[in-house]
């Protein structure tokens, strides 16, 4: 597999012991010492230092792991996190707060499991920022996601597609800083794309790292069975097989040198170098396997897709994939029976009944069994959509148009709830005003809350990049919210 | 001449040296003389004032012995005479008062002259909104989308979006907030001047400087009292941008433009500094103020827009490196000639003809969807007939046959969304029957698409009608009708004007009102269904004001003379007669277009179905001589295919040179394009010997004849990237490369089980008794589509040798062939 240094080795002293042993053991793919030496080379030109600003500094590389809860479509912080009780009756709507484990926070009533996790997480009850230009779920997702304001408008007013300048989305960068120690996906997406209406996936793909770093996608639902064909030694084909035909298949391409230069841009060398190693370490495989856990554990997450869907992040992250994003599996499309947290057309009925249960069982088994398994320590689980929502209610804030009991977009004031890697739980940090409509404390803004991200693993969040066109660029204009560990 | 003046002459003296050197290194020539500047051009020429007060802009330009032109603009000496012009900033001439003289410009020792005429203005110029004040507005950004051009406006003010809409936006600052945006007593004192310049709160900050030119406009014109303007004078009409043509010898070099708008009374203005001016290719071609920067070797577009006008400049980037000769390659057909044309003229060596092999493994993909079968090849290669004459035979063998149409019907399925989810179950069935053999059959292109339009009655009887069933209702009638077979895309028109092009919200519905009659109701028959045509409730209505609509042409050539009014009168085949004129001016351009991307990596223009005025073709005259042909054969399609395949230009070898290979957009070679989903489980199929399972096919259909994408739908063919046919876009189909890809590819059931199953090709070229090398011949034919080289040959013995079975090491060798990219791309 490739094995590119990250944290621990260091660019300036060759490479380490260990990672001489690593390449050792892959030699037979004929990733060679001087191949091996000229990939650090060229890393360690297009990525400088990652740690020099922050070596030292507390909850800098306290995780190896991320695990990204992404609530897309932008759920109502005041009936979930941030409870307005004393608020105007079209702001503080039909949910009464409850209490929690931790004395003074208090959760929406939709939360009632949440509640007794709350000493293992942080809410940033101070999201916001004011976008530029759109006011829409793929605009918002985009710079979210990615740190940057979409550049490309259709003149239909939405995003462009997916395009190969984007800017990367962050787990395409941390999975190539970052590549996993053990042979598994370094970036897996989990049960349906980033959507809103027919733009699909655009603020989710590695844009100008290239398609290698794209999450591997697994649209499935892991509440029915998943479909891993593609990760499984078949049997009439052994280990030793399939590393003679990867030889003779390197044979053949390299006979047509001219047509491989030809066919470079495709990155299908790189492509095949990983599919080789997934399905020769067969530990990837197993991580999806949901069968391998009890039904307890399973019914403990939910059996909904959402909530198979983060044991199956959590199963992910154990085998040692950097980086896994669940997406909430229902997007915007009108109709209030359906689970999308764009709730323009009704909000406190589907909420109770459809989306919170789900959330709630999901989010605090993760958070319980994580830390029951110690891995919390090592992993930075995050819960966030791309805004929150209107305070008031039945007001258009989009352009869209809202049911009296409907609620519309809102980036100004949202919560995030960020867990693990040292964190310290049951606290708040930021407050929300009284209407929960803007940051009474403390503002957070979504580049500040990917910095935290990229710091909590070991990178410096102002890096540069070099995009498509080599010009230097910003890892995120932001910066990591470093009282968080305090 | 004063001082400053002359020390920019010797340093321009300096530059020139320079530029001579670097023409040298540059040049193609043989070794000579240094290239020296000749000549200087100055635009444009003979330059008329209004009035005085008015700047305009020159552009100086030195010209090598060599042709090569270098912007001086910003360097030269300019020495207006006789005080009618003086000198502004950025070069810019002002005009002091009303005579004639010449203005001289210098520089490495040559000069030029232009005439200058400054007429007299006849009191105080009048100063209007639609042609001083909205450009202003438009220039600083108040129209922006993230400003009041927002779709709410912004705190309360709202503009049309890049003011598209003059009438809104005057009516917008006159008559919003009771006209206190005006103080008439005390104008300086305006809102709409005290906001911009921060003298009050304005949440867009600062915007016009105090006492700046588009300050004193906008006063000047409150001053007035805020006149309109007449649309009849002060409307643009039409921009003059200079240069036509940007053409840099290297990297590096800068031209600077002259915008000069025309107004609806003929008079003209400088409005360079006010245009927005863009970048197509931003890699090659990059924005600089009023000008363009050469960043690499390349082509780009520069679009220069101003108040809804807009003009287009090619700007091509050369590569410097020395030592280019061009090589002439033999010319099959027009193609070549208009390709070479280009090529030479950009520098660019295009590569030379594909081997036999490669030529029928590419011209059958394209033509047929499949590889070419091992004894076809055979034959091909040994066959000893002069090579053009050999490969159009091939060509005219492949069209004929049956491989053709099946494949061309997929093709147009996909378009056509030939789909059970619009079409019920047997109505997509006999539309792909109707399909098929209007393929088999050839029929006329403009006869195809008027059975499609016109088409009446029974889905079931009348397999045409369908296509008003995957198009329902009036809009999506016009909107597939104009994507699929003008490649136009109207879509963006049906909320607002479109804010660069001409398409208008009202042309959007008076297109639309050509099927506002078009009625489908359910048949006799379990999911048949007629499209008949309405008597009541059939006219469209404006979204706006509700008033009726009346069919419109999108533009008038090619039209009948007369529309029925009424809409129970059929108006599709006045629609239909306008579309397939040949005055229609996007018809057999779209059409040319799309199917020559059939060909290569693109079209000609790209994407294929976003044909306008700002997606400029890469070759032009190839384009139109490819439609005048298509033309001049009665829309004949497999004349086309025939034109295309028949040119070197497609026979060229995927391999580049070192003056093409960076080239992606020129046609100097062949770029490999993976075999689309059909085709690649075809092909697996062929070379393993074992059928591609489909649910619910007769045993003998192959992937490329499945009928609709319910057929093994989530499987394979999706997963690589098949249409769902749910949207009239070429971009349904997808061929690009992922990880999922490689997986299934190197251990996904579809190959691996094709591969390892004991009736397929392996076991029965080892029943017949084939020798080692017999074996690894077949195998490289049936999936290369090419006989092995010595060394393959070598390897693939060695391997089978070493195996535990020569079956075993068979397979090893034909699993490793299917998954190299000389089998995975057509190339």
């Amino acid at each position: 597999m490739l094995v590119i240094p990250g944290r621990g080795g260091s660019f300036c002293d060759g490479p380490t012991r260990r990672e001489f042993l690593r390449v050792g053991s892959v030699g037979l793919f004929g990733l060679g010492l001087p191949h091996f030496l000229a990939m650090q080379k060229a890393q360690a030109a297009s990525t400088p230092d990652l740690a020099a600003k922050f070596a030292g500094v507390r909850g800098f590389g306290a995780a190896k792991h991320v695990v990204l809860l992404f609530l897309q479509g932008g759920p109502s912080h005041l009936d979930i996190w941030d409870p307005k009780p004393e608020a105007p009756s079209n702001v503080r709507g039909e949910f009464n707060p409850i209490k929690t484990r931790v004395p003074g926070i208090q959760l929406s009533e939709t939360m009632p499991l949440l509640a007794d996790q709350v000493d293992k997480c942080t809410l940033i009850r101070s999201m916001s920022y004011t976008p530029k230009g759109l006011f829409n779920h793929t605009a918002a997702i985009y710079q979210m996601l990615t740190g940057y304001p979409p550049d490309k408008v259709a003149p239909s007013g939405q995003l462009e597609p997916p395009s190969p300048a984007d800017f990367p989305t962050a787990g395409s960068h941390v999975s190539k800083m970052l590549p996993p120690d053990e042979p598994v996906l370094p970036f897996v997406e989990l049960t349906r794309p980033l959507q809103e209406s027919s733009v699909i996936g655009k603020g989710g793909a590695a844009g100008f790292l290239g398609k290698a770093y794209d999450p591997y996608r697994l649209y499935q639902d892991p509440n029915e069975s998943i479909n891993l064909d593609d990760l499984t030694l078949r049997k009439e084909v052994s280990e030793q097989r399939l590393k003679d035909r990867y030889t003779l298949l390197k044979g053949i391409n390299q006979s047509m040198p001219e047509l491989e230069k030809a066919v470079g841009q495709h990155a299908l060398g790189e492509y095949y170098e990983k599919a080789f190693d997934l399905v020769l370490s067969g530990k990837a495989r197993d991580a999806f396997d949901l069968d391998k856990e009890s039904d307890k554990m399973r019914d403990r997450y939910g059996r909904t897709t959402f909530g198979q869907g983060a044991l199956l992040a959590r199963r992910l992250v154990e085998a040692g994939t950097r980086f896994v994003q669940l997406n909430w599996p229902a997007v915007a499309n009108g109709n209030p029976e359906v689970d999308a947290w764009d709730t323009h057309a009704s909000n406190f009925k589907p909420l109770r009944n459809l989306h919170c249960p789900k959330l709630d069982r999901a989010l605090s088994a993760l958070l319980e069994d994580m830390h029951q398994r110690g891995l919390l320590e090592e992993t930075l689980v995050v819960a966030v959509g791309e805004f929150g929502r209107s305070p008031r209610l039945g007001v258009s804030t989009s352009g869209n148009t809202n049911a009296p009991d409907g609620r519309d977009h809102w980036p100004y004031c949202y919560t995030a709830v960020i867990a693990g890697a040292g964190i310290p739980g049951g606290q708040l940090y930021g407050a929300s005003d009284e209407t929960g409509s803007a940051p009474k404390d403390k503002p957070v803004h979504p580049n500040d809350l990917l910095a935290t991200v990229y710091f909590t693993l070991g990178i410096n969040p102002e890096m540069e990049v070099l995009n498509h066109l080599d010009q230097p660029r910003e890892l995120v204009k932001g910066h990591p919210v470093l009282d968080l560990w305090s | 001449m004063n001082s400053k003046s002359r020390a920019t002459c010797l340093w321009v003296g300096g530059l020139m040296l320079a530029v001579a050197v670097s023409g040298v290194r540059a040049g193609d020539r043989s070794a000579g003389a240094p290239e020296e500047i000749r000549e200087l051009q100055v635009q444009p020429g003979g330059l008329v004032f209004s009035r005085p007060g008015e700047l305009r802009r020159i552009l100086v330009t030195g010209i090598s012995a060599g042709g090569e032109r270098l912007d001086l603009t910003e360097t030269v000496g300019i020495d207006p005479q006789g005080g009618i012009v003086e000198l502004g900033p950025d070069s810019y001439l002002r005009a002091v008062r009303e005579g004639e003289t010449r203005v001289t410009v210098r520089a490495g020792g040559h000069s030029a002259e232009i005439a200058v005429r400054v007429d007299a203005s006849p009191g105080s110029p009048r100063t209007t909104f639609l042609r001083d004040v909205l450009p202003i507005m438009n220039k600083v950004g108040c129209s922006q989308g993230v400003c009041h051009g927002a779709a709410k406006g912004k705190n309360g003010f709202k503009l049309s979006l890049r003011g598209y809409d003059a009438e809104f936006d005057y009516r917008s600052l006159l008559y919003d907030m009771s006209g206190r945006r005006f103080n008439r007593a005390d104008p300086p004192q305006s809102l709409m001047l005290a906001k911009p310049t921060q003298q009050v709160a304005h949440g867009g900050g600062l915007r016009l400087d105090l006492g700046s030119s588009y300050y004193k406009s906008i006063l000047a014109w409150i001053e007035q009292e805020v006149p309109f303007g007449d649309p009849e004078v002060d409307r643009v009409v039409g921009l003059e941008v200079h240069p036509g043509e940007i053409f840099m010898h290297a990297p590096g070099r800068s031209q600077q433009v002259v915008v000069v708008a025309r107004y609806a009374d003929g008079s003209t203005r400088d409005v360079t500094r006010e245009s927005h001016l863009g970048s197509s290719n931003g890699e090659a071609v990059a924005v600089e103020g009023s000008g363009v920067k050469g960043i690499r070797t390349g082509e780009s577009t520069l679009m220069v827009r101003y108040e809804g006008q807009f003009e287009m400049v090619p700007v091509t980037v050369l590569d410097p490196s020395p030592g280019f000769v061009w090589t002439a390659l033999p010319q099959y057909n027009q193609i070549d000639e208009l390709v070479d044309r280009k090529l030479q003229r950009l520098r660019i060596q295009p590569s030379p003809l594909a081997d036999d092999a490669e030529f029928l493994r590419r011209v059958s993909l394209d033509l047929t969807g499949r590889i070419p079968e091992p004894e076809r090849i055979r034959a091909f290669v040994q066959d000893p007939t002069e090579t053009r004459r050999k490969r159009s035979r091939a060509i005219d063998e492949l069209i004929r046959g049956q491989a053709y149409a099946d494949y061309w019907t997929l093709k147009w399925g996909d378009l056509l969304r030939s789909n059970r989810k619009f079409m019920s179950y047997k109505g997509m069935w006999t539309f792909r029957e109707w399909l098929g053999q209007s393929i088999a059959d050839n029929k006329p292109y403009d006869a195809l698409v008027r059975e499609l339009l016109t088409a009446k009655g029974s889905t079931f009887e009348n397999p045409a009608a369908n296509f008003f069933l995957s198009a329902r209702g009036a809009t999506a009638a016009m909107e597939t009708t104009t994507q699929l077979f003008l490649g136009v895309r109207m879509v963006c028109a049906q909320c607002h004007d479109h804010p660069f092009e001409k398409w208008t919200q009202n042309q959007y519905f008076e297109m639309a009102a050509f099927f506002s009659a078009i009625g489908v109701r359910p048949g006799f028959e379990s999911g048949e269904e007629v499209v008949y045509l309405k008597r009541v409730d059939n006219d469209l209505k404006h979204p706006k004001d509700g008033r009726v609509v009346n069919p419109q042409f999108l533009v008038p050539a090619g039209g009948p003379s007369s529309i029925p009014s009424a809409a129970d009168r059929d108006r599709r085949p006045a629609l239909v007669e306008w579309l397939t004129s040949r005055e229609n001016p996007f018809f057999a351009r779209a059409i040319v277009n799309r199917v020559w991307s059939y060909f290569f990596h693109r079209g000609i223009i790209s994407p294929v179905d976003d044909i306008r005025a700002s997606n400029p073709p890469v070759n032009e005259a190839l384009l139109a001589a490819l439609a005048e042909d298509f033309e001049n054969h009665d829309f004949d399609l497999q004349h086309l295919m025939r034109t295309i395949t028949n040119s070197r230009v497609y026979q060229t070898t995927f391999r580049a040179n070192r003056w093409n290979r960076h080239d992606d957009r020129n046609f100097s070679h062949q770029i490999p394009r993976r075999l689309g989903a059909e085709s690649l489980a075809d092909a697996i199929a062929l070379a393993t010997g074992v059928r591609f399972e489909l649910p619910e096919m007769p045993e003998d259909y192959s992937a490329v004849q499945v009928p609709d994408p319910h057929v093994g739908k989530g499987g394979f063919l999706d997963l690589f990237g098949r249409p769902q046919r749910e949207e009239p876009c070429e971009c349904e189909r997808r061929s690009d490369v992922s990880l999922p890809h490689a997986l299934n590819l190197v251990n996904g059931p579809i190959l691996a089980d094709a591969v390892s199953a004991p009736e397929g090709r392996i076991a029965t070229l080892i029943q017949q008794g084939k020798s080692d090398s017999q074996l690894v011949e077949d195998l490289h034919l049936s999936t290369l589509s090419r006989p092995p080289t010595s060394q393959e040959m070598q390897v693939a013995l060695a391997h089978l040798k070493r195996s535990g079975s020569r079956a075993a090491g068979a397979q090893d060798l034909l699993w490793a062939l299917l998954n190299s990219n000389g089998f995975l791309f057509n190339r």
